[in-house]
């Protein structure tokens, strides 16, 4: 069934856990349903944006802490260090750690670019936010994420050939 | 943050047009560190892609006869309709589930036959679907076979009406499905026959339980199948 996968897997990853992601989705479907005559264009980014919506919601009730105001303003960015991070060798649960740490406004954009690979059209529509915005959330999300990878990654291993 | 770090992304992300990716990629064949910068931020978000969890939605959330709480159930029914219209693309309201009993059974077989999920139980057998859906249910539904008189039966699903349980035997007749809305009502006797959105409907009361068939089949039909389904108690 379309959709409703990439609507419980924003809404998991928006509230950190299933118990919750289902609560929330289920109201949002039903929001949806309700708001049907509202659906103009593609059907993903609509329910995703209903979702999204309804995730904010319950974190502003539930988990306040979660939303602390971030910090919008552009950023030098520090170049990269030289050593390259073995992305390819890291372990799933320590990816999956990684993101669930991050602010949520990273988080959803994080998630709707690499999960749903939305284009950033979409994701500014669902998250309420200009295109620039988007541009910018995703590059310090992308940052913030390699950086906490690289603090937890193993020291780099000789490989032995056989 | 410098432009050049939002068009690295823009660029991997694949938001540059034509001419700028060209330009983009100019730039990296002559700055070596841009270049390494590119292939760090296209392992990270491979990376991303292939570890990250993507979590799948719960089987409960739109299989509404999974034993479950009923507000699940009905999320479940309200979520077939959402997502079907979505698939088709359709722009069209759908007929407003809940304003009665007989725009809910009409409802609930027009998602059935369009998500192609008909039954739940697949099965030609009456001694096979009537202890399926007594498990299932606080009742137990009379189940005929009446595939002599051409009717067949291909077997039953649960849905909800009114927000209530409901057995809903399925039977075919040709090309046409014919949906059976099965349950225990009293005091609600007489004859209904109507037809809704091109569809016919027909209710009756027979031995303490409540039917409502619905079907696209012509209404002389449909009329004959209740007659020989009341008939069989």
């Amino acid at each position: 069934m379309p959709h409703l996968n990439a609507a419980y897997n924003l809404a998991r990853w928006l509230t950190r856990n299933d118990h919750d992601a289902q609560d929330v989705l289920q109201e949002a479907l039903m929001r949806a349903l309700r708001f049907f005559d509202g659906l103009r264009g593609e059907a993903r980014p609509w329910l995703l944006a209903i979702v999204r919506n309804a995730c904010f919601s319950w974190l502003e009730a539930n988990r306040p802490a979660d939303l602390v105001a971030i910090d919008e303003r552009e950023q030098e960015s520090d170049a990269p260090g030289p050593e390259a991070l073995a992305a390819r060798e890291l372990d799933r649960r320590k990816v999956n750690a990684a993101i669930a740490a991050l602010p949520v406004p990273f988080r959803e954009v994080l998630v709707l670019r690499e999960l749903e690979d939305l284009a950033y059209r979409d994701i500014a529509r669902i998250a309420g936010i200009p295109i620039g915005t988007v541009m910018s959330r995703l590059a310090r999300a992308r940052r913030l994420l390699a950086e906490s990878l690289r603090a937890i990654a193993p020291p780099p291993r000789l490989r032995l050939h056989k | 943050m410098r432009t050049e770090d939002k068009t690295l992304h823009a660029y991997l992300d694949g938001e540059l047009d034509a001419a700028a990716s060209l330009e983009f990629e100019a730039q990296m064949a002559a700055n070596p560190a841009l270049r390494a910068a590119c292939e760090r931020q296209r392992e990270l978000s491979a990376a991303i892609r292939e570890k990250a969890d993507y979590h799948q939605a719960p089987a409960g959330l739109y299989r509404p006869e999974r034993p479950a709480i009923r507000n699940f159930r009905l999320a479940g029914a309200f979520a077939t309709v959402a997502i079907v219209a979505f698939a088709l693309g359709a722009l069209v309201k759908f007929p407003a589930a809940g304003d009665s009993l007989a725009g809910e059974v009409v409802a609930s077989h027009v998602r059935s036959t369009l998500s192609g999920r008909l039954f739940d139980v697949a099965s030609a057998d009456q001694h096979t679907v009537k202890p399926w859906l007594s498990a299932r249910l606080a009742y137990s539904p009379p189940v005929a076979d009446l595939s002599n008189e051409g009717f067949e039966l291909a077997g039953a699903r649960l849905d909800t009406l009114d927000g209530k349980p409901v057995a809903v035997l399925v039977y075919k007749r040709r090309q046409h499905v014919v949906d059976v809305f099965v349950r225990p009502e009293s005091g609600a006797a007489g004859r209904a026959s109507f037809q809704r959105d091109g569809f016919n409907v027909e209710g009756f009361a027979q031995d303490g339980m409540r039917y409502w068939l619905v079907s696209d089949l012509n209404r002389n039909e449909l009329d004959d199948f209740a007659r020989l389904l009341a008939a069989r108690r």
